[in-house]
C-alpha cells in the first residue's frame, strides 16, 4: 500500500496516465451502453421481420432468425396494400415537402429582409402558433375539411401542413444572415424584388431549403392522427395508418408487422444516413443556433 | 390615416419595397389565420353548443365546462396529463445535456455513436410504438429479457400501475437524442476562449461548467424546457396504438380524450371545450416560460 502510494507520488506522470485510461476506459463503456440502448429496438425489429411467427414466440430466447427468409415482405406487399400506403405516403408527403419548400422561404425572406409595420407582430403571431397543439383545433379543421367535400383527398391530408411556424423560422434565420449588400447591389442593378428573390436569395439559401425538405420529410412521414381523421378509405390510406389497422384486424401476425414497420422505417433512415451533418445542423438551428 | 393616404398617393422607393415585402409574407399571414386563428375561434365558439355532428348545434352556454370539471374521466385526463408531460421531460433534459457533454469532448468514433443515438428520433413515431408495444410483451418481448435477467419475474409493464411507466420510457428514449443535439449546438456556441481563460485562472472542470457552461447555455435551456413541454402536450401516437388510454383510464392523456369525444362518441361542444382548456393550460405554461425566457434576455 505504501509502495503504491509512494510510487505515484513520486512519477506524479504514471498517476495521471492512469487516470487518464481509465476514465477513457469509463467514457467508452458508457457511450457502448447508450449505443446499445439506442440501437436495440432498431436491430431487433429487423431481426424480428425475418423471422416467422413460431420463431417469434418460441419459448426459447432468439435474438437471431434461423435465415434469411423474405416471407414476411413478400406477404406485406402480396397480400396487403403495402405498396398502396407506400404510394399514398410518398405523395402525401412530397406534396407537403413541395408546399413548404414554395412557401416557407417566401414567408421567411419577408420578414428577414423588409421593414413594414406589424411585420414584428406578423413574426410573433406565426412563432405562437407552436404552442397550438393540433388535436385541440382538429374539430374545425375536420368540419372545414368536410363541408369542402375533401374527405377522403389527397389535399385534406396536405393542407393543414403546407406551412409549419419551424419552416418559416428556419428560412427566416437563414436568410437573415445573407448580407444585405448582395440584395441591395441587385436592386441597384434594376432587378425586380421578384428576381432578386427567385434568382439570388433561393440559390444562396439553398443549403436551408435542403435541411426545411428533410425536417418536414421527417415530420410528416409520421402523421397519424390528421389521416386518421379525414380518411376512411382503404385506398387512401398511409403507412402509418396502414401499420396501425394492421394491428387491429392481425394482432396475432407481429411478423408481418415488423415486415412491414422496416418498409416504413427504411426511408427515413437512408435518407437521414446520406444527408446527417446538414440533418443535424438542421435541428440545431431551429433554436436559433448558428 | 395619414400613413395609409401617403401609401396610396405618394410611394417612395421605400414604400414600395415595403409594400413587396409584405406581399410575400402575405400566404403565411393567410395560411395561419385559416389553419390556426379561425380553428382556434371556431373551437371556442362550438365549446358552447350541444353538438351531435349529425344533427343541429343547440346553444348551451357554459354547460360543457360545467360538464367537463364534474367529469372524472376529464380530471383524470388532466391529471395524467401532467403527470406524462412532466415525467417525460424532467429525464429528458438531464440525460440529453448529459450525453451532449459526452459529445462536445472529442474521442475516437464520436461520429460513429453520434449517429446510432440519433437514430430513435429519425425513425417515426407510429413504428417505434409498434415495435414498443411487442418489446413490452411479458412473455416475448425485449423486456422480458431484461426483468428476466435482472432476476424481476415477470413484469407487467402494459398493466394499469406501469402502463404511464410504459409510455414514458419509450418517449424518454425517442426524445433525448432530438435535444442532445440542440444542446450539443448550444455548446458549441460557447467561445473556447472562456474556457481558455478560466484555465489560466485556475478553474476546475467543474467550476468551468457552473460559472461558463451553465450561464452560456442558459438560453438554450430554456428553449428546450418550452419546447418539450409543448411537444409532450401532443403525445398522442403511444396512447393510440398501444394502450388506447387504458388500462382503465391510466395513460388517457388529452388528445386521446378529445380524439375519443370528438370523433368516436361524436360529442363535438364536449370535445371542443376540452380542446379550450387544454390549449389554456398549454398557453398558460409557455407563459411562465416565455416570461422566465425574457427576464433572463433582459438580464445581460
Amino acid at each position: 500500500m505504501f509502495n503504491i502510494t509512494l510510487q505515484v507520488a513520486a512519477h506524479p506522470d504514471h498517476g495521471q496516465r492512469t487516470r487518464q485510461v481509465v476514465s477513457r476506459a469509463v467514457l467508452y463503456l458508457l457511450l457502448a451502453v447508450g449505443a446499445f440502448i439506442f440501437s436495440v429496438p432498431m436491430l431487433w425489429m429487423i431481426s424480428a421481420s425475418f423471422m416467422s411467427t413460431a420463431e417469434l414466440f418460441s419459448t426459447e430466447t432468439r435474438f437471431l432468425p434461423s435465415s434469411l427468409r423474405f416471407d414476411n415482405y413478400i406477404e406485406v406487399f402480396t397480400s396487403f396494400n403495402f405498396a398502396r400506403y407506400l404510394l399514398n405516403s410518398i405523395i402525401v408527403t412530397g406534396g407537403i415537402i413541395l408546399l413548404n419548400l414554395i412557401f416557407c422561404p417566401l414567408v421567411g425572406y419577408s420578414l428577414a429582409k423588409f421593414r413594414y409595420p406589424g411585420r414584428n407582430l406578423l413574426f410573433m403571431f406565426i412563432l405562437a402558433t407552436v404552442m397550438v397543439p393540433f388535436t385541440a383545433i382538429v374539430i374545425p379543421l375536420y368540419l372545414t375539411v368536410r363541408s369542402l367535400g375533401w374527405i377522403n383527398t389527397y389535399q385534406a391530408m396536405i393542407a393543414p401542413f403546407a406551412m409549419s411556424a419551424f419552416g418559416i423560422f428556419l428560412m427566416r434565420q437563414f436568410m437573415h444572415a445573407i448580407p444585405d449588400d448582395y440584395i441591395d447591389a441587385a436592386r441597384i442593378d434594376g432587378a425586380s424584388e421578384i428576381a432578386i428573390y427567385l434568382r439570388i436569395v433561393l440559390p444562396i439559401s439553398q443549403p436551408a431549403l435542403v435541411t426545411l425538405a428533410l425536417i418536414t420529410f421527417i415530420g410528416s412521414w409520421d402523421e397519424l392522427l390528421w389521416p386518421l381523421i379525414v380518411t376512411n378509405s382503404e385506398a387512401l390510406r398511409t403507412l402509418p395508418i396502414g401499420l396501425t389497422k394492421f394491428v387491429e384486424a392481425y394482432q396475432t401476425r407481429w411478423d408481418l408487422m415488423m415486415a412491414g414497420s422496416v418498409v416504413a422505417a427504411l426511408p427515413a433512415v437512408l435518407v437521414f444516413l446520406m444527408m446527417q451533418n446538414r440533418f443535424l445542423a438542421g435541428m440545431a438551428s431551429l433554436s436559433g443556433l448558428k | 390615416m395619414k400613413l395609409k393616404n401617403d401609401f396610396i398617393t405618394a410611394p417612395s422607393l421605400s414604400q414600395r419595397r415595403a409594400r413587396m415585402g409584405f406581399l410575400f409574407a402575405v400566404p403565411g399571414l393567410l395560411f395561419f389565420i385559416f389553419f390556426y386563428l379561425y380553428p382556434i375561434l371556431e373551437t371556442i365558439r362550438i365549446s358552447f353548443h350541444r353538438w351531435g355532428l349529425l344533427d343541429q348545434p343547440r346553444f348551451i352556454g357554459l354547460s360543457n365546462y360545467q360538464q367537463l370539471f364534474a367529469d372524472p374521466e376529464f380530471i383524470n385526463s388532466v391529471y395524467v396529463t401532467l403527470t406524462y408531460v412532466f415525467a417525460t421531460c424532467i429525464p429528458i433534459w438531464f440525460v440529453a445535456l448529459g450525453l451532449a457533454l459526452i459529445f462536445n469532448e472529442s474521442f475516437r468514433f464520436r461520429q460513429g455513436f453520434l449517429t446510432i443515438y440519433y437514430i430513435p428520433a429519425v425513425i417515426s413515431l407510429t413504428v417505434w410504438s409498434l415495435i414498443w408495444f411487442l418489446m413490452y410483451n411479458p412473455t416475448y418481448g425485449l423486456t422480458a429479457y431484461v426483468t428476466d435477467a435482472l432476476n424481476m419475474g415477470n413484469v407487467r409493464f402494459l398493466d394499469a400501475q406501469l402502463a404511464m411507466l410504459a409510455m414514458v420510457l419509450l418517449s424518454v428514449w425517442k426524445g433525448t437524442p432530438v435535444y442532445m443535439i440542440i444542446y450539443l449546438a448550444g455548446l458549441r456556441s460557447i467561445p473556447g476562449d472562456y474556457y481558455e481563460a478560466a484555465k489560466v485562472d485556475g478553474a476546475n472542470k467543474w467550476q468551468r461548467f457552473w460559472h461558463i457552461t451553465l450561464p452560456q447555455l442558459r438560453p438554450v435551456l430554456l428553449y428546450v424546457a418550452v419546447i418539450s413541454i409543448i411537444e409532450a402536450f401532443k403525445v398522442f401516437t403511444p396512447m393510440y396504438i398501444i394502450t388506447r388510454g387504458g388500462p382503465g383510464s391510466a395513460t388517457r392523456v388529452l388528445p386521446v380524450f378529445i380524439f375519443e369525444n370528438g370523433f368516436q362518441f361524436l360529442k363535438m361542444g364536449y370535445a371542443s371545450a376540452a380542446s379550450v382548456i387544454f390549449l389554456l393550460m398549454l398557453i398558460l405554461l409557455s407563459a411562465v416560460q416565455f416570461r422566465l425566457l425574457r427576464s433572463q434576455a433582459d438580464d445581460e
